[in-house]
């Protein structure tokens, strides 16, 4: 590791100006738990971090809105969303899928902002989010913006921000009449990274499911959301056939990766298994 | 002090044209810059090795595998250090290089040209290699007329396994600390042979063993990691070379390229009569022992005496070759090299039992060696508690009792395995007893600590025979300037080899106690120790030294692999395994896990209990997840992120673990090691259970879940496509 610059702004704004677009050696850290990674390993090697911990606690803070939706500070460590009593009435699945996320260690200075922001196709949020509906706000030097999760992610550890542009909040809408899951299967150690994460959030009216979504990770470059499958359950109640039509879909659309954790044409398999169960338990869900 | 850092080869096979350090050493803050050329200053043959003197300090004119150390960098500041590594220049001119220990029978790429026997181990003094091969060492047994039989028999089975290479993975990486002294050096390492260490780098150095005092405090884990030499030739010749103190600790990546596991590939076959009665069996091992031999050629002899199994065979051929490879070095891995040969053979047994639909139990009952029968090598079976384990085993998991094999997409499955090892010999122990004026005691014993309790063990049989009270005993940790030799902490010697030594310590202390109250007409009953003293020397003074020293007898095998005293004791362990596998994706978890073990009388049974778990939980890992992924030589999961160890949610749903009531008549107090036998049926176990569950018969290791997922389909005709 070589000597590095050290800053600690007070605001967005001021840590906007730190950075520099031209260098891609200057990066802000959040809970430091990814960047530390690369930096041991040699992958990055900074001149200059800018830490986004003097921010304040507003910066992390959780706001339940009046119409449903919950507001999230890109500062807001993964224990603290995981105690959060709006985060568990709102978005019960964040809660369930923190359990199995790393470690209480990691989980006590990782931020969800960092999280969202390293684009590691295997995390667990990335895709929970995206079945969610969320919506993340960025600051930059120039404007600031709203992206979906399909806008933010643009391929393996890559985004769409700019150089000098930030997460600074998430926006999860009303979840009301909604049931999500997210299911994490690994297929070496239990603790490993996933082979395949599957997220599926759905609205009903009575037995028809009115909106679907349905998105893959993990075994993809980046996670993706299956319009085709969502499309096909969408305005219909669910049968057998129909749920095979929506794996197959799904299946023709997820462009699956070969690595180390599986085949692609395994990855396959497991995709049609778990999309499959991952449907049905959110059924179940908006039933109870 | 220096903190060293090495600079490693990036190539697997390599002459080395030229090496530029001078911007490393230019680098502010880089104290100096070493390569073979300053080591050869230093000393003239910079070789070491167990076996063969193969393995150079730093690489010297070749390279033979990735991770080979080529140069050091020394800086008081580890980033300094670490920091002017990027700015070493090698020119490699790249040689054909081998992987595969099959092709490494046969390959032109050969890793050594030039091979040097150590001649360090009486058992391993024929070893000469075979000169432009990649063979290190290649074991031979004949016993009976296997061709005949195989002619002779009902039925003739032939089946291939392999093993992938995994590694030892201690939570605390390999780390010495030299210092240079006005006698000469001291180290300070995480070493599980402080003896061995001793009389290595004193030869390296043509000194004396005095000059060089080898102090190893607790370890974080060792596993045979931490055996011969590692990270301590770099760091002496570094501290001499500086006159000044270095350290040299290894971060988890680079434990990856220090020492791995044999990969093996294995040949098995067996002439069986109807009734499932084994005539003759055949085995062929392949050990790929990476670039340097390190204790591979006595993994191949030893685990070669037992590669048949645990089974009554008339006509018996094993071959068993220790191979050269550019892969990193194998060696000694919880277990010696048994792991990998009872996956094969008890895989065999059940793939055999199913062909001939013998139940499996049936088939072990049949063929199991009892006590008394002579063994592969024609050494005699002795308290060898191998019917018990296998009795035990069997009643633990009901075998007798109908097995639900469960319904709709969980289909379940049980299996058994029963291995077992003989120990390292001929191998030395020697202990030292002091006893105090006050009737303290200090136990002085190279034994190393590491987690498995062997200062309890030893401090419980120096009070068993003293008759003292445990408060009282001091362990003294391994410093040769004080602790006498030991061969090593390896190959569960030390309860066997270091427990009779430290025994007779205490009886030689207790009979000159005994001989002191006698002079004043006592006996140890009617005087403390305390006062005894007293009364010798009209004050708290002097001491008592009881000296131990324990070798067993051990004869080598003939050149047909024969011998009547192949080892001193037989390790015996057995594993049962119930499984649940997912049908629709070939994911399965282990409901239960029976482990069972003879290890004679356990000296001290909480912690026999938790070395038969820890041993068998590893194993689960070998067996699972645990896979060293190469390309062209370079390991691509080199960290724990990517080469996953079992974590507490992989463990079975339920475990039990037992030592079977049994005696050692050779041991003290009846006692054997324990170490490793927790691993021997675990493996084959676990797959026997997937056969049984969904009829499929992996045959290497991991045992994935895609693995039975592709096997599944191919059953049911319609085979996933490769990519
Ligand atoms: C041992 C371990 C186990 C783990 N297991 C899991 C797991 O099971 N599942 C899982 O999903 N994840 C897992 N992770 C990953 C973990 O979730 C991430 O490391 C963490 O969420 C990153 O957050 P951070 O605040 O520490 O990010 P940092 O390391 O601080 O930053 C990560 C990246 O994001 C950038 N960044 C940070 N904040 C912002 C922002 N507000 N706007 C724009 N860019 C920003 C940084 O510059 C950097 O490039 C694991 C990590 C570890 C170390």
């Amino acid at each position: 590791m070589k000597a590095f610059e050290w800053e600690q702004p007070r605001d967005w704004g001021e840590a906007i100006s730190m950075l520099d677009p031209r260098d891609l050696t200057v990066r802000v850290m959040a809970g430091g738990t990814a960047l530390m990674l690369m930096m041991k390993s040699g992958v990055f090697q900074p001149t200059r971090l800018i830490s986004l911990q003097g921010l304040g606690q507003e910066a992390g803070a959780i706001v339940q809105e009046a119409q449903g939706g919950i507001r999230i500070g890109a500062l807001c460590s993964l224990t603290a969303l995981g105690q959060s009593s709006a985060v568990a009435t709102t978005a019960p699945v964040i809660i369930r899928t923190l359990k199995t996320l790393s470690n209480v260690r990691v989980r006590n200075v990782a931020t969800l902002g960092g999280h969202l922001a390293h684009a590691d196709p295997h995390m667990d949020l990335p895709p929970v989010m995206m079945a969610l509906g969320a919506t993340v706000k960025t600051v930059g030097a120039r404007s600031s913006r709203t992206l979906t999760m399909s806008e933010l992610y643009r391929g393996y550890y890559e985004t769409a921000l700019e150089p000098d542009e930030l997460i600074c909040e998430i926006v999860i809408p009303s979840q009301v009449g909604r049931s999500a899951v997210y299911l994490k299967c690994s297929t070496r150690a239990a603790d490993d990274w996933p082979t395949l994460g599957v997220a599926v959030n759905v609205k009903c009216d009575g037995d028809v499911i009115e909106k679907a979504r349905i998105v893959v990770s993990a075994a993809t470059e980046k996670p993706i959301e299956l319009v085709a499958a969502q499309t096909l359950l969408e305005g219909h109640s669910i049968s057998p056939s129909r749920l095979n039509d929506c794996a197959e879909l799904a299946l023709a659309q997820a462009p699956l990766v070969s690595d180390a954790r599986g085949t692609a044409s395994y990855k396959k398999e497991l995709l049609r298994v778990y999309l499959k169960r991952a449907i049905q338990i959110a059924l179940k869900g908006t039933i109870s | 002090m220096l903190v060293a850092k090495v600079f490693r080869s990036t190539m697997a096979h390599a002459v080395i044209r030229a090496i530029d350090v001078s911007r490393a050493r230019a680098q502010p803050g880089v104290y100096a810059v070493y390569t073979a050329e300053d080591i050869v200053g230093l000393i003239a043959k910079p070789f070491y090795g167990p076996a063969f003197h193969d393995q150079p300090i730093l690489a010297l004119g070749k390279v033979h595998h990735v991770g080979e150390p080529v140069a050091v960098v020394l800086a008081e500041d580890p980033h300094v250090a670490e920091n002017a590594l990027a700015s070493i220049e090698v020119e490699y001119e790249p040689l054909p290089a081998v992987f595969d220990e099959i092709e490494a029978m046969n390959s032109k790429a050969v890793v050594h040209e030039v091979l040097k026997p150590a001649g360090t181990f009486p058992d391993l003094k024929h070893l000469s290699g075979k000169k432009n091969t990649n063979i290190a060492l290649d074991f031979h047994l004949l016993r009976g007329d296997p061709q005949k039989a195989f002619k002779q028999a009902d039925h003739v089975f032939e089946h291939y396994f392999k093993t992938q290479p995994v590694l030892h993975l201690p939570l605390e990486p390999f780390a010495t600390v030299a210092v240079p002294t006005h006698t000469g050096l001291t180290l300070h390492t995480a070493s599980q042979s402080p003896s061995f260490v001793r009389i290595e780098i004193a030869r390296l150095l043509g000194w004396p063993e005095n000059r060089v005092q080898v102090k190893v405090p607790y370890l974080g884990g060792g596993f045979g990691a931490k055996l011969y030499i590692k990270t301590e030739a770099l760091a002496s010749a570094c501290a001499l070379l500086a006159q000044r103190a270095v350290k040299l600790a290894l971060s988890m990546e680079e434990q990856f390229y220090v020492i791995t596991k044999h990969a093996t590939t294995l040949r098995i076959k067996s002439a069986v009569t109807k009734e499932g009665q084994i005539t003759a069996r055949e085995c062929e091992v392949w050990w790929n022992g990476g670039a340097f031999a390190d204790i591979g050629p006595r993994v191949t002899q030893k685990s070669g005496f037992t590669a048949a199994g645990p089974y009554d065979i008339e006509n018996v051929q094993i071959d068993s070759y220790a191979l050269y490879t550019n892969l990193p070095p194998a060696g000694a891995l919880r277990g010696f090299g048994i792991p990998q040969l009872v996956w094969a053979y008890e895989s065999h047994t059940d793939m055999m039992a199913r062909a001939l639909k013998i139940d499996p139990l049936q088939m072990r009952r049949k063929n199991v060696l009892r006590e008394g029968r002579p063994q592969a090598t024609g050494t005699l079976m002795r308290d060898a508690a191998l019917v018990p384990v296998l009795e035990r085993l069997a009643q633990l998991m009901h075998w007798d009792e109908p097995f639900d094999h469960g319904s709709g997409t969980w289909r379940r499955g049980r299996g058994m395995a029963i291995g077992f090892k003989a120990s390292i010999a001929p191998t030395t122990s020697m202990a030292i007893v002091v006893i105090n004026a006050d009737g303290s005691c200090q136990l002085q014993s190279s034994t190393v600590d590491m987690g498995q309790g062997s200062d309890t063990a030893m401090a419980q049989i120096v009070c068993e025979v003293l008759d003292i009270d445990m408060g009282v005993i001091k362990v003294v940790h391994p410093d040769t300037d004080v602790t006498p030799y030991d061969m090593a902490t390896l190959g569960s010697r030390s309860t066997y080899h270091m427990g009779h030594a430290v025994k007779r310590a205490a009886e030689h202390a207790r009979d000159q106690l005994a001989a002191m109250a006698v002079e004043f007409k006592l006996t140890l009953n009617e005087v403390s120790i305390a006062d005894l003293f007293k009364r010798k020397y009209g004050m708290q003074a002097g001491n008592v030294v009881g000296v131990g020293s324990f070798i067993p007898a051990y004869t080598s095998p003939d050149a047909q692999g024969q011998t009547l005293q192949a080892t001193p004791f037989w390790m015996i362990g057995a594993t049962g395994v119930e499984l649940e596998v997912d049908t629709e994706t070939g994911q399965f978890r282990i409901t239960q896990m029976i482990n069972l073990v003879d290890v004679g009388n356990p000296i001290n049974p909480e912690i026999v209990k938790t070395q038969i778990s820890g041993a068998a939980i590893m194993q689960m890992g070998f067996t699972l997840s645990e896979k060293m992924d190469f390309d062209e030589g370079q390991v691509t999961n080199a960290s724990l992120a990517d080469y996953k160890i079992p974590g507490i949610r992989d463990l079975p749903q339920f475990m039990h673990n037992e030592a079977v009531s049994a005696f050692e008549q050779s041991g003290p107090f009846g006692a054997k090691g324990v170490g490793e036998s927790g691993t021997f049926g675990v493996s084959p176990a676990i797959a026997n259970a997937i056969d049984d569950a969904v009829g499929v018969r992996l045959t290497d290791l991991p045992l994935t879940a895609e693995a039975i997922f592709r096997g599944m389909r191919i059953h049911a005709g319609q085979p996933l496509q490769e990519d």
